[in-house]
Formats: C-alpha cells, structure tokens, sequence
C-alpha cells in the first residue's frame, strides 16, 4: 500500500527531485513515468527517428540525475526545463549544432499552467491541439519550422518565399494565440 | 536589440520560439543572462513555447528504454562507490594511525608499515581508475554502436515498408539539358516518405547533388542532400518529406555542398510523377 507522500502523482516535481539529488533511484524512476512520453515525444517530432529520440530521452534524465542538486525552484519549473532541454538537444542533434551545455544554469523555463498530473496533461493535448488546428497555415507552418525544425526566421523566409517581417509577424501572433488560450 | 535598456516582447518571443539566428540568440541570451528583468521574461515566453510539444502526437518510449536507462543509472552510482569505498578506508587509517602514534612513541615503527601500504593502496586504486575508465570507454562506444544498428535496423524497416506499399510510386529522372545521367524515385505521400537512386557524375569539388519534391503549389521540398552518410543505405537516400504533399515531380539540382533550403542550381535530373 502507498503511504502519504511517496505514491504516484501526489509526490510533487521538486520533491522528487529533492530525492534525486540524495540519489534516490525510486524517485528518479518516478519523474522518469511522469514525463518521459512528453520528452520522447517532443525529441520524436523533431528526430522522425525512435533510436535518436530514446537517446536525446536518456540525456536528459541522465542529467537531472547527475545535477539535480543545482536545480533552483525558484528559475523555474522541472517539467519546463524538460521540454525545453528535450527541445534543445534534439534540434542540435538534427541541425549538427553544439550541444547544449550550461543549459541548465542560464535558462530558466516558467510554466504558466500545471503539468504534473496526467489528468492536466491530457487537458493541455485537447487546448494546444485545438490551438494549432485553428490557426491560419502561414502561422502554424512558420512556428513549426521554428520550433520543431529549428529554422531561423531567415531560412523559414527563404523556405515560404514570405518576407522576412510577415515570417515574424505570424510567429508572433501565432504565440499570442497560444498564449490567449492557455492563459 | 534592445527598447533602452531591456529586450524587446518581440525578440523575447522570436528567441524562445528559436527562430533567431546563432548570433542573434546567443547577444539576447548575453544580455538576459546579467538583467533579472529578462531572464524572467524570458523564461516565461520559453515556458508558454515549451508547451507546444503538446501540440505533437504522443508516443510512450519502449519499457525496454526504461530498464536500460536504470541500469545504466545503477552502473554510475557502482563506479562511484567503488572509487568512494578505498578513500573512506584510507582516510580512517590514516586518523587512526595518527592517534596511536601520538598516544605512544613507541609504536613509531608501525609508520614503516603504514605509509608503504598507504602507497601501494593509491597505486592499486590509480590502477583500477585506470582500468574503469578503460571500461566505461568501451561501455560507451559499444552503446554507440547498438544505436548506430537500431538507427540502421529502422531506416531498413521503413524502406521495406515503403517498397512493400500498393500506393507507392515510381518515378524515373531522365537527364536535364546537357547533363548525363539517370535515376530513379520511389514516393509513399501517405507516408511522407522518398527513396531514391540516381547514377551521375562525381560532382565538382564543393558541390553536392539534392533532391527535390516539386509540389503543384509552392516552393520545393528538400529531400535530402545525395552525400555519403547522408541517409544513405548503400547507394540509396531515403528522406521524410511532410505527408500528402502534391507531388508535381521530382528533381535533381546541383547545389553548394551541404545543400541548400531552395533550389538556386542548375537542373541535373528531373522526372513527372
């Protein structure tokens, strides 16, 4: 039987990263369920290759393994930094780029809305899918290539034969949308 | 870059969408990095991008993936104690020794004994650093090698997959202009997918050859750059391209080496689909 504040999804992110930096493999395998489907989904996306994706997905965790005592809850949230390092490593990894080192330290993510539960999870795949969907395609393509192909906004130009402002104009509004929904 | 003295909302947005370029992003990133203001800015616009991966299609990793990864958890935490384990030992022994020669100056000759076992102790512990890191190298390059042959056995699959498919398209590349040379495609636009092969030329030193998909409407797709290693299997590329994309035709152009986002050479192969 679970007791208080060791079962599943009651346990709090920095609660369980608090473990982690005791090293506490039960902890780790924890934060590992909670959120290793958005990781490996968000490096999927962007690699289009299962192998490269489960590898950016061990990175990631191997480094809150290895640093979790360096993680300030006051930058941040846990889940945000990673999807962002998710994000990070596999664009580097696609775009032949350096790694990412002192990601860590220097960026901060803030999350606006809670994605611990899975419940919230599967809330937030209804909103930002309808989000997405709803946009108008010039958006939608220019924050894609942005952010799952880690185009600049040069090369999105280049790519949809749009000015360099209107590429910039529709990521813009297309992220004040997203804002607008979720806030 | 800057409105007076902190970045502008636009720049904030364009930098955590990551559609800045290196040199730009890295200048913002400088400035946020010393102006608290900016970093928690920064840091929510990264936070409310970050949350498009709800937007991808959701996959759980293989439980396989799981185990591996804590095993390879439980491997690091042996490796630290083991190299933790003989500098306890060593530390204590030597605050013993400490003690029991200060309580009795008759027991001196016991550092005889002492600080030659305290050196062979560093030399056998200098020997099994050694030896580990040794270890954990081919630990490693052996790991690199299993992804290297899971990333093969997928290509290999999804070629399979795709010549296996009844709505997959053949498409031969007859030359363009003055050109010499020949090819063939093989198209899947429900998987998104290309493979081709072309028999051409060498290309001139700094040049490559890249494939296009020619939509009805809108600016070619790249399909990949034909260099060696560059999702090649043998003498076959294969490329993801985005799905159901109206393919009008298929070309080969000769480009900068690397390729390039567009078109800009000269047509060397091109085929109707």
């Amino acid at each position: 039987m679970a007791t208080a504040g060791t079962s599943g999804e009651a346990r709090s992110d920095w609660s369980l990263l608090a473990r982690i930096a005791q090293k506490d493999e039960e902890a780790l395998s924890a934060l590992y369920d909670r959120y290793s489907g958005l990781v490996f989904s968000t490096a999927k996306r962007i690699l289009h290759r299962t192998g490269e994706a489960e590898e950016i997905l061990q990175d990631v965790f191997y480094q809150i393994w290895e640093t979790a005592e360096r993680f300030d809850p006051e930058r941040g949230s846990l889940a945000g930094w990673l999807l962002v390092a998710a994000r990070n490593r596999a664009i580097s990894k696609l775009r032949g780029k350096r790694e990412w080192a002192g990601e860590l330290d220097e960026n901060g993510v803030t999350l606006s809305v809670e994605i611990e539960s899975r419940a919230a999870q599967n809330l937030l795949l209804d909103r930002v899918r309808g989000v997405m969907e709803n946009l108008p395609e010039g958006q939608r393509e220019a924050l894609e290539c942005a952010y799952f192909e880690g185009m600049s906004h040069t090369e999105i130009a280049q790519k949809t034969g749009q000015p360099l402002g209107t590429v910039k104009t529709r990521i813009r509004s297309a992220l004040e949308r997203l804002k607008k929904v979720l806030g | 870059m800057t409105n007076g003295e902190h970045i502008r909302e636009e720049e904030l947005e364009l930098l955590a969408a990551g559609a800045l370029t290196d040199d730009e992003a890295a200048a913002l990133q400088a400035h946020a990095s010393g102006c608290e203001e900016c970093a928690l800015k920064l840091a929510q616009s990264r936070g409310d991008v970050a949350l498009l991966t709800f937007a991808t299609k959701q996959e759980r990793p293989a439980g396989t993936v799981k185990a591996e990864f804590m095993a390879r958890i439980r491997a690091s935490r042996e490796r630290e104690e083991h190299f933790a384990w003989p500098l306890r030992r060593r530390t204590s022994n030597a605050s013993e020794a400490a003690e029991y020669v200060t309580g009795d100056k008759t027991v001196n000759w016991l550092n005889w004994v002492l600080v030659p076992a305290a050196v062979a102790l560093a030399v056998v512990s200098l020997a099994l650093s050694w030896q580990n890191r040794r270890v954990s190298q081919a630990l490693e390059k052996q790991r690199h090698a299993t992804q290297a042959l899971l990333n093969e056995r997928e290509e290999t699959n999804k070629l399979v997959g795709l010549l296996a498919a009844g709505d997959t398209i053949t498409v031969k590349l007859a030359p363009a202009a003055e050109t010499v040379g020949s090819g063939v495609v093989k198209y899947n636009g429900r998987m998104g997918m290309v493979v081709y092969s072309a028999q051409l030329p060498a290309p001139p030193a700094g040049k490559s050859y890249q494939m296009w998909l020619v939509r009805a409407n809108g600016a070619p797709i790249n399909a990949g750059v034909m260099e060696k290693g560059a999702h090649a299997i043998g003498p076959v590329w294969m490329a993801e391209v985005p799905a159901n994309a109206e393919a009008k035709a298929f070309a080969v152009t000769l480009e900068p080496a690397g390729g390039v986002p567009q078109p800009t050479g000269p047509k060397v192969l091109i085929g109707a689909s």
